[in-house]
């Protein structure tokens, strides 16, 4: 037995040395190794002929001559791979480029956007995709704003007719959603606004916004506090900090605008922040009671904030654009850089 | 509101530096933008917002700084008496319209010699931004600035009849203002007349004729109050913006005419050597109540999230000149100023609580989320979108939502659907877009004169067209547009153009991605804007919602392009409805699929989805896939004909198939083609 072993063996290597490229080297393979007439297939399978007390020692020769005989033509598979793809070579050259294929990119404007509204989400709030096209009544008059209010001047806006507009802002989300939702209320909406500005390097006829509001029993000028450090530092860095100071909106009271400390000279002062060290990112506030009673939420019962931020805003301090007009060119040396 | 601290000195103690104050006052709500110096003094630009016009003038910040440093506020010298034993000089009043204007005060000075007004009064002028004239123009500009009260000064001599009547104007009536104007007035603006016509616009401007001159001796002197919303009105209507317009219209002091009057009669008196010679009269036919608020503490705890201590409460709204009067336990009945026109509600006084707390010194708190968050409905449908769109290399644009006339012309569907601007920007901002595809144009335009041929863009935005009832309705667009190499040239692969099969592929690519199993692309030539030669619309559920093809010859002209460009637009709502349909999961088959290739020969035009039909009609289970793999046309084949090879797979879940099964099954298919198309297997 051993010596038919040591024959197969034998022929195996005359046979192996007379490999030369993929197709001898296919022959010998089929010849040892087939499933259906290998020699070396063959033989195991006819170990069950054999005496009982023969087939432990006579098996365990053939698995490994079995094994020498792959790892063989492995080896001597991968060689002739190497030289047929290099024609010889040592290497293919790797340093030519790889495949060109398309990547695109999000505007920043709407990549923030969507990271805002999934921040939003994840605090609580409903997002309400709103009409940019807006009845007077939900952009200025259920805000406080009635007709010849001095804050309408402000916000110089685009009009259809007496009574449709063009929002100026996304605060319409406020009435919307103390319209159509019960305390506790959370909504927030995202989406274009219009503002009558010639454009310039500074301003944009269009721009966008986020505004939230939260409508609850017991809610304070601290909760909005906490929130608001909640959504910045989430939006920005969570290192960054956050001041308020009194402000004027109309529809909240008491109103604030809402600082961060700058994010290039970290509260140091810089040519970003006119050395003062804090950026204003947004206008916030405490419901005003008789916007929560327009509405039909009762004020002595419920309180709230709302916020509103500019998105386009962010972008643009992030990443030092200082024309407002490169981010609605869509010119792709800039769009590629996003 | 330019502020001088050399000036507001005279009115309280200052002991902090300007950063100082720049930093105090923009933590109680006056924001100072910036710190100008100048000769002796340092120039605070204060921002102040519409609501707080009492702090439009020197003494309005100076209370502010009083109250917060807790130091007494000094008023200016004043003439304490207005009336004379001798009134040389009557005059009448009549207010003819005490809604438009509850009060009205004046009197006359004489012996006034016109002049220049000493330097330091043109050197205060200047630094707060105003340009100094004369000795009486100056000083009642001075006191606007150091009081907040406008007044105007009349050359009593010209007024044709010694009174002042305060009406409304009639239509068309006319006037030339102390800017040279000619004003046309209407029938909601209040004028002053002397009895015979107007003199001033109240409130807003005065009138040339009674302007002072070097000449002037004897001033007739106004100090009113009129309402804020018809100032506003008259002063929008006309245009012009003024001083006096811009205090008025967000509400002055009606208590302050008769001081402000008294300290303009103590400065002519100084400074033009002119005194009263008739006396004050003071019209006030309905007396104005202060504003009273009621005040509980627990409301302004609550409201601000800190105990407020009766003690702060107190001290804090006393400093600021309101009136407590305590009515029931920790429950207070408060006076306003008359000067603060944003008083109203309780909220009002808590505001005014939380601004001398201090906004810094209020706790953060976190409160209970009761709610659960929820992204709207097309949030998922336009991220979806978005990510496949990248991953395909196009980048993500965003055009102004306006459009210009011939845009609505040239890419317009027929209908006249355009809505458009009332006060338009500019000439090409006129129209809302109805389709997102000329800003895409546009867009490819510019990059294309960046020497960019390559360029892929979509935008997801809205587009705007006129509804039934006439209003604007708004719906949400998709929009793509993809021009010049599929891929960057490179060394790997001759450059393929981006054609009508890539642009199909990218919109079929968004729809397998928002599990949209199911819909019709369709031929169509009702697109002026795409060439009719390979337009098609995309149908589901036999609406349509999209449409796709190459931009039109004319207008690829038209923007000088010399390259076709391919062009979609879906309508993303309808798209919403069908969208992210339940994933159904099947067991992976246990047995191996069999591929065959076959090359028939057709007539070029029968449209490939009738070959798809026909297969698919045949019913054969197996039969799990068909794929296009390749298209001939030439002379290998007679002429009017194109060979496709189909890959076909068949597949039977329960067993392997056999080789003669596959072959039954594909002779079948050839069969069935042969009969129904007249489709020859290809010869090698
Ligand atoms: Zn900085």
């Amino acid at each position: 037995m051993s010596q038919s072993i040591e024959g197969l063996q034998k022929r195996f290597d005359e046979d192996f040395a007379a490999i030369t490229d993929m197709d001898t080297w296919k022959s010998v393979r089929d010849k040892f190794l087939a499933r259906e007439g290998g020699i070396i297939t063959t033989g195991m399978k006819r170990l069950r002929e054999l005496p009982k007390e023969e087939r432990p020692v006579f098996g365990q020769a053939m698995n490994r001559l079995r094994s020498s005989v792959e790892k063989q033509l492995q080896e001597r598979y991968a060689e002739l791979k190497k030289a047929a793809i290099t024609g010889g070579q040592r290497h293919l050259d790797v340093t030519r480029p790889g495949f060109p294929y398309a990547l695109g990119s999000a505007h920043p404007i709407k990549r923030l956007q969507a990271d805002i509204e999934q921040i939003l989400v994840n605090m609580g709030f409903r997002l309400f995709d709103l009409p940019e096209v807006e009845r007077d009544y939900y952009n200025f008059e259920a805000l406080n704003m009635p007709p010849n209010h001095p804050a309408r001047d402000e916000q110089d806006t685009f009009y259809f007719d007496d009574t449709m507009l063009l929002r100026t802002h996304c605060t319409s989300v406020d009435v919307h959603a103390m319209e159509g939702l019960r305390p506790p209320i959370r909504a927030a909406s995202t989406g274009k606004v219009y503002r009558r500005d010639p454009f310039d390097a500074t301003h944009s006829p269009m721009f966008y916004q986020v505004d939230v509001v939260v409508i609850d029993e017991g809610i304070t000028m601290g909760d909005m506090k906490g929130m608001l450090e909640v959504f910045l530092k989430q939006v920005f860095h969570s290192d960054i900090k956050m001041r308020l100071r009194p402000g004027f909106f109309p529809f909240v009271e008491p109103g604030a605008e809402v600082d961060i400390s700058c994010i290039f000279c970290n509260g140091a002062g810089c040519p970003t922040c006119k050395q003062s060290g804090w950026i204003e990112i947004l206008g916030a506030g405490m419901c005003h009671p008789k916007v929560l009673r327009m509405s039909g939420i009762d004020d002595s019962r419920y309180t709230g904030f709302a916020w509103g931020m500019g998105i386009d805003r962010v972008p643009m301090l992030k990443y030092g654009v200082e024309d407002i007009r490169l981010l609605f060119d869509n010119d792709l040396r800039f769009l590629e850089q996003f | 509101m330019k502020i001088s601290t050399e000036w507001l000195a005279e009115y309280v103690e200052i002991r902090e530096s300007p950063q100082k104050l720049k930093d105090d006052l923009s933590m109680i709500g006056l924001l100072v933008e910036a710190i100008e110096e100048a000769e002796g003094t340092s120039i605070l630009e204060v921002e102040v917002t519409s609501n707080r016009p009492d702090c439009l003038s020197h003494i309005g910040i100076a209370r502010e700084l009083a109250a917060l440093y807790d130091r007494p506020l000094r008023f200016p010298e004043t003439q304490e008496t207005l009336r004379i034993e001798s009134d040389r000089i009557p005059f009448e009043i009549e207010i003819r319209d005490p809604e438009l204007c509850p009060r009205y005060t004046a009197l006359v000075l004489d012996g006034i010699r016109v002049g220049e007004s000493p330097d330091w009064m043109q050197r205060r002028l200047v630094a707060a931004g105003m340009r100094p004239l004369n000795n009486i123009v100056d000083i009642t500009n001075y006191v606007l600035l150091e009081m907040g009260h406008p007044l105007h000064a009349f050359d009593y001599d010209i007024l044709r009849q010694a009174r002042i009547v305060v009406a409304k104007a009639r239509n068309g009536e006319k006037m030339y203002t102390l800017d040279g104007v000619e004003r046309e007035l209407d029938a909601d603006m209040l004028l002053i007349n002397d009895g015979e016509g107007p003199v001033a616009i109240a409130g807003v401007m005065g009138g040339m004729e009674s302007e002072i001159s070097l000449s002037t001796t004897r001033v007739l002197l106004e100090s009113a109050y009129f309402r804020p919303d018809s100032i506003r009105r008259t002063s929008k209507k006309l245009g012009l913006s003024t001083e006096s317009s811009y205090r008025f219209e967000r509400g002055a002091d009606w208590n302050n005419t008769v001081p402000a009057a008294g300290r303009v009669c103590r400065l002519v008196e100084q400074l033009a050597g002119g005194r009263i010679a008739g006396n004050i009269q003071d019209v006030y036919p309905k007396k104005k109540e202060p504003v009273c608020i009621e005040l509980k503490r627990e409301n302004a705890s609550s409201l601000i999230g800190v105990t407020m201590e009766r003690e702060f409460i107190e001290s804090t709204l006393s400093r600021l000149n309101f009136k407590l009067e305590e009515n029931g336990t920790d429950s207070w009945s408060v006076t306003c100023p008359t000067y603060r026109a944003d008083m109203e509600l309780e909220a009002d006084l808590i505001e005014e609580l939380a601004r001398f707390y201090g906004y810094q010194n209020i706790p953060t708190t976190l409160p209970p989320c009761r709610n659960v968050g929820r992204y709207s409905p097309v949030y998922k449908l336009e991220n979806t979108i978005r990510e496949i769109l990248i991953g395909l290399g196009f980048n993500e644009a965003i055009n102004l939502s306006f459009a210009d006339e011939s845009d609505s012309e040239e890419f317009s569907t027929g209908s006249d659907e355009r809505v458009g601007v009332r006060n338009p920007l500019t000439e090409d901002m006129k129209y809302m877009r109805t389709v997102l595809a000329p800003g895409l144009v546009r867009s490819v335009k510019r990059n294309f004169n960046m020497d960019r041929r390559l360029v892929r863009l979509f935008e997801i935005g809205k587009v705007y067209r006129r509804g039934p009832d006439g209003t604007p309705k708004e719906r949400n667009m998709l929009g793509i547009i993809g021009t010049g190499g599929f891929t960057e040239q490179n060394w790997k692969q001759p450059d393929a153009s981006f054609d009508f099969f890539h642009m199909k592929g990218t919109l079929l690519t968004i729809l397998r991605g928002l599990r949209i199993h199911s819909y019709e692309i369709e031929p169509t030539d009702a697109f002026r804007w795409l060439n009719p030669t390979d337009a098609a619309v995309l149908e589901i559920d036999r609406k349509q919602v999209g449409v796709m093809g190459s931009l039109s010859a004319s207008l690829e002209e038209k923007y000088k392009l010399r390259q076709p460009a391919f062009l979609a637009e879906i309508e993303f709502e309808s798209l919403a409805e069908n969208a992210f349909a339940p994933m159904n999961f099947e067991p992976l088959p246990r047995y191996p699929s069999s591929e065959r290739d076959i090359s028939i020969v057709v007539s070029r035009d029968l449209a490939y989805r009738k070959i798809q039909t026909c297969v698919a009609d045949i019913k054969i289970a197996e039969l799990v896939k068909i794929a296009l793999v390749d298209v001939y046309e030439g002379d290998k084949i007679p002429s009017g004909k194109v060979s496709l090879t189909l890959r076909l797979t068949f597949q039977d879940r329960g067993k392997t198939l056999t080789v003669d099964r596959v072959q039954d099954f594909v002779d079948t298919v050839l069969s069935s083609l042969y009969k129904t198309y007249g489709a020859e297997l290809r010869s090698k």
